[in-house]
């Protein structure tokens, strides 16, 4: 009885249309989840309800800057960042569709912004994937050139010199395997949502993520191996 | 002839993501047993996220949030002037 007297409150609330009581009502039975929750925000902010956006961004805020510090690797172009990123957002809140989440088209202008303030950087393209790999055949137990073994960074460096070393490297990779790396890793979102937001396929993000991975690799390894020799002579 | 370390390694996204069907993981394992290259080529890759990931902060300096919410209401109130 009271199941059928709630549903039948649900759709008299659904089928007014009013979106207020329909978030009341939906939270205060526990039958709201992120999901929904952001896109009764969307509509609302959509509507004009400010604090519906404030909301809605509100978790977001952080990470874009974080993302933005890693991504220019500067804190004042990563204010910069947010800042464009919220403002671009309230100007195109009623082109939001819905066909991605919220999240994913933030992520999206952040990107934009981040590549405007980067300009046109010139890199070289990463190696292929094969190239940064061991070449040894698996019967063959003679190692012909054994790899560094970092083992761990953290007992042989300060904590503010390896965070300058990652960073510095990471600002060395190339912008469009740059942000596929951090979108995967650093805001961890899936391949799914990265490719979304980079517009390309999975596989193809997948493929980047990797090549940015094995890059920094061995970007790190080169530094690591001068810097252990430099800390420990003999080590390896 | 077995396979070579490229050939498992071609599988290495998906293994470092823990991706990958039982049995492939459980021969990829096996191998990394087996060949120190490998081992060291799987731990380093895996360090380079852990290490980009550490002291990883989200919060706002308190200046931007200050300039952000004004800043924002501005903009919000030219999109969607109030009716008088």
């Amino acid at each position: 009885m009271a199941a059928r007297l709630l549903s039948f409150t649900y759709f008299h609330i659904l089928h007014s249309r009013n979106i207020t009581l329909l978030e009341d009502f939906l939270n205060h039975f526990g039958y709201i989840d992120t999901q929904m929750n952001e896109s009764m925000l969307v509509k609302k902010a959509q509507a004009g309800d400010f604090d519906a956006f404030v909301k809605l961004v509100d978790g977001y805020k952080g990470r874009i800057f974080a993302l933005g510090r890693k991504m220019t690797g500067n804190e004042q172009d990563a204010e910069d960042i947010v800042q464009e990123t919220l403002l671009k957002a309230i100007d195109n809140i009623d082109q939001f569709r819905g066909d991605a989440a919220f999240g994913s088209w933030l992520y999206a202008i952040a990107l934009n912004q981040a590549r405007q303030f980067l300009g046109k950087q010139k890199h070289v393209d990463l190696k292929p994937i094969e190239e940064y790999l061991p070449s040894r055949n698996a019967d063959d137990m003679h190692d012909a050139h054994a790899l560094f073994d970092w083992k761990d960074p953290h007992s042989l460096l300060e904590s503010e010199e390896l965070r300058k070393i990652i960073d510095d490297a990471i600002s060395e990779l190339p912008v469009k395997y740059r942000e596929a790396f951090l979108l995967r890793y650093f805001e961890e979102l899936s391949v799914k949502e990265v490719a979304a937001i980079i517009e390309e396929s999975e596989a193809a993000t997948k493929s980047r993520i990797l090549r940015a991975r094995l890059a920094l690799r061995d970007k790190l390894t080169s530094v690591f191996e001068v810097r252990y020799g430099k800390e420990l002579p003999g080590l390896h | 002839m077995g396979k070579s370390c490229r050939d498992y390694i071609k599988g290495l996204s998906d293994y470092l993501d823990g991706e990958v069907e039982p049995e492939l993981c459980a021969e990829i394992e096996k191998h990394i047993g087996e060949c120190q290259n490998c081992r060291i080529m799987i731990d380093s890759l895996r360090q380079t996220v852990t290490l980009c990931r550490d002291g990883r902060s989200e919060r706002l300096p308190e200046s931007l949030e200050n300039k952000l919410s004004s800043l924002l209401k501005d903009r919000w109130n030219k999109k969607f002037p109030k009716e008088k």
